[in-house]
């Protein structure tokens, strides 16, 4: 159905022939990936995944192949059975879980933190060489090797699973920053993330996912609209804020982060899109009144306007508009009406009036900018209904010369600017 | 419309032979790398190039016994299916798998060689989130609103829709939507096209498109068109082929397909295909890639390119065989 792992981006055709050095090497390649595959099977077919070897080999494939979701499957079961201090049924799976209510596993681990801790920690032998999987200058080759150390006592018990949490999430970082939109990279790094709260005293829970902040500004920093590293960031605030982490809101440090990421690009359509969503809970926070909300409005549209007077091409910028303008026209269950909530019909109007006032003089220097004609037309006709009347004369008269420039600049969408004629009752060309 | 294309010179012609070569040739590839690599998307893969033989009006270009046991062979117990045998089950592959079988017509071999429906039916319900309602993609809890999508999709093919809480999992979709009339990833997540797709066709399987802004969501998605004709997946992106079927599927949903221009995406699309050795691009000159050949055809379907078989817009499967199995 929709997954796009394997499918190829942005990489140039080439001649499919292959001359015989290159097919020997890619069969080279492919006898030494399946020998991987065939050993890991061997051992998880037997079932024992606490043995290191194992684990060893998970990290060799999925170097190989981040894609590969069994084997990160596997890496999983390898930790519950034998890096972790004892297996926690709330860390396994939703079937293990509970078949009746059905939770996702972020609930049910931080429900079943307080399973016994009775359960035997697993004698690892600590017997696997670094060197089987030919990276021993590597950081986690040697963590797994010493998170498989017996560890009896509880509080280096807890130790010990603070090293795997913290070898898990390096050993994904080189791979994260490979493979930036791998859907299992992201969803094994929050699986480890809640393994983090399920094994660790919370001010140390909190501490890996206060750090794992940084990991998310870092992968935004390198792809500025990575929806994924956005939604990662997103979930990793959420968890903070949560009970789980004994958290508090982060709506300001949060609303700061989207004023930073929009002074680095204008243009960062995710990152006014997260401004949009953090407004009612920023305003509600700062217990803002019916002034303060004002004026978070105006300064809102005077940024808009001033980003809108330099790139008037740019479609982030008109939606952030648009957001802000139909918190005006919308009825109050609009999130964004938390900023306007107070102001009178009269006052609307005039906002409304005055943006597209506004708006117009863009025309001056930007006449040719189909954006800005398609704004004129979409706000005039929310005036004339904010209004309960007809539209006027005068701007009958401007519709259908937008909507004459609209056709003549953006011929492509002019199935769409016909059915806007025919709706508005406007005359045909 | 037809005569549109008669006119596109030589090299806009969409090279159907070509095409079909390809996607037979995608299992013999065994001496490649990448052939092994990409083994997590086998059953995905069979569907693609089995849905872009379908709409090349070429359905018996795969042998259907073999396909069968192919993806009998990928089943669980549990009566998930893997991506391949030895892969674990996951709801991306299991839809795949009821794809599959759907469009060759061997439901009856589900029943009597493999886990049978019910099992599946099973499989995919046990993955709602009852609280919420939306659905894990495994066992191990990641959610997404493509999962909801694959579960809509796959059991009402099975025809077991009644498993699950299909008025919840629309309460969640509806709290995907956003003030641009797009949908996200999970509530709070900004609009983005392919999610798009999956939760204007969830909320038409389940009969809710009541709840879509049309005109907002059909701005937003015709916006999507660029220069040179190809869709883009959000604001300020490039272009990609994969978005001629989830950008136009959605718009298709919601009746306005007319709102972008046909013939320049036609135009991008057959730019990208490789006319000698087949396949189909995300941008012309570059490699292909079966997901990119299919998505590629269903979008030509969609917009009526002569010779194409009909695609459903809301499955992504031949429209004879949506209207086969769900009897419309």
């Amino acid at each position: 159905m929709a997954d796009q792992g394997g499918s190829q981006h942005g990489i140039a055709r080439t001649s499919r022939v292959r001359t015989d050095e290159q097919r020997q090497r890619d069969l080279d390649r492919i006898a030494k990936y399946r020998d991987l595959e065939g050993q890991m099977r061997a051992l998880a077919d037997a079932g024992d995944y606490a043995r290191p070897d194992l684990l060893a080999l998970t990290s060799r494939l999925l170097r190989l192949n981040p894609e590969y979701y069994t084997i990160w499957n596997a890496r999983r079961r390898c930790l519950i059975s034998g890096s972790f201090s004892r297996p926690s049924p709330g860390s396994s799976c939703l079937t293990a879980c509970s078949s009746t209510s059905r939770t996702a596993t972020t609930a049910a681990s931080s429900t079943t933190s307080s399973s016994s801790s009775s359960a035997a920690t697993p004698p690892a032998p600590a017997s696997q060489t670094a060197g089987t999987t030919g990276t021993t200058t590597e950081n986690p080759a040697a963590a797994e090797q010493n998170t498989s150390q017996p560890q009896p006592d509880p509080a280096d018990a807890e130790a010990r699973d603070l090293a795997t949490i913290q070898s898990e999430l390096s050993f994904t970082i080189p791979l994260l920053l490979e493979s930036p939109k791998c859907y299992w990279i992201w969803s094994y790094r929050q699986w480890i993330l809640e393994q983090a709260i399920s094994r660790l005293a919370p001010s140390r829970a909190r501490r890996v996912w206060e750090e794992e902040l940084g990991l998310a500004s870092k992968m935004l920093g390198k792809d500025r609209r990575n929806f994924h590293a956005w939604g990662y960031r997103r979930h990793l605030v959420a968890r903070l804020e949560s009970p789980d982490l004994a958290g508090s809101s982060l709506t300001e440090p949060e609303f700061a982060y989207t004023d930073k990421m929009i002074a680095t690009d204008l243009s960062n359509f995710s990152a006014w899109h997260r401004r949009s969503r953090l407004i009612p809970r920023l305003l509600e926070e700062r217990g803002a009144d019916d002034e303060a909300r004002r004026a978070f409005f105006d300064y809102e549209l005077t940024q808009i306007g001033e980003a809108l007077n330099v790139g008037p091409e740019d479609q982030s910028l008109w939606y952030y508009h648009q957001f802000l303008i139909s918190s005006l026209t919308t009825p109050a269950t609009h999130p964004a009406a938390a900023m306007t909530s107070s102001l009178s019909q009269q006052e609307r109007v005039e906002y409304l009036s005055r943006e597209i006032a506004e708006i117009k003089e863009l025309l001056d220097d930007y006449g040719d900018v189909k954006l800005v004609y398609e704004a004129l037309f979409e706000y005039t006709r929310a005036l004339c209904e904010m209004e309960g009347r007809e539209a006027t004369v005068g701007e009958r008269g401007d519709l259908e010369r937008w909507l004459g420039r609209l056709r003549k600049l953006d011929p492509m969408r002019r199935g769409r600017w016909e059915d806007l004629r025919r709706e508005c009752g406007l005359s045909a060309e | 419309m037809s005569q549109t294309f008669d006119q596109l010179p030589e090299e806009l012609q969409l090279a159907t032979s070509a095409h079909v070569k390809y996607i037979q040739s995608l299992d013999t590839r065994k001496d490649e790398y990448d052939y092994w690599l990409t083994e997590h998307l086998r059953l995905n893969g069979l569907y693609w190039g089995l849905t872009a033989l379908h709409l090349l009006g070429r359905p018996d270009a795969l042998p259907r016994a073999e396909t069968i046991d192919f993806v009998l062979s990928c089943q669980h117990d549990s009566g998930g299916f893997g991506a391949a045998p030895g892969h674990d089950a996951h709801l991306l592959s299991t839809v795949s798998a009821v794809q599959i079988l759907a469009t060759v017509d061997a439901f009856d071999d589900l029943e009597t060689r493999g886990k049978g429906k019910a099992r599946v039916g099973e499989y995919i319900a046990n993955l709602q989130n009852r609280e919420t309602g939306t659905f894990a993609g495994d066992e191990w809890g990641e959610e997404d609103t493509r999962f909801l999508y694959g579960a809509l999709n796959a059991l009402s093919l099975l025809g077991l829709l009644d498993l699950v809480d299909v008025d919840k999992a629309v309460s969640h979709v509806a709290a995907c939507a956003n003030f641009d009339g797009g949908y996200g990833v999970s509530p709070g997540a900004e609009s983005h096209a392919g999610q798009i797709f999956t939760c204007v066709a969830a909320l038409t399987i389940a009969g809710r498109q009541d709840l879509i802004d049309k005109e907002r969501l059909g701005r937003w998605l015709s916006e999507r068109q660029i220069a040179g004709g190809g869709l883009n997946g959000r604001p300020e992106k490039k272009e990609d082929v994969c978005y001629s079927w989830w950008v136009l599927s959605s718009l298709e949903m919601i009746g306005k397909t007319h709102w972008i221009d046909r013939d320049q995406l036609v135009g991008f699309i057959l730019r990208c295909q490789d006319p000698e050795r087949g396949g189909i691009a995300d941008r012309p000159g570059d490699m292909v890639d079966v997901w990119h050949t299919v998505f590629g055809l269903t979008g030509l379907s969609l917009l009526k390119y002569p010779g194409l078989q009909p695609v459903d817009e809301v499955y992504c499967m031949p429209k004879s065989t949506t209207a086969r199995v769900l009897g419309r």
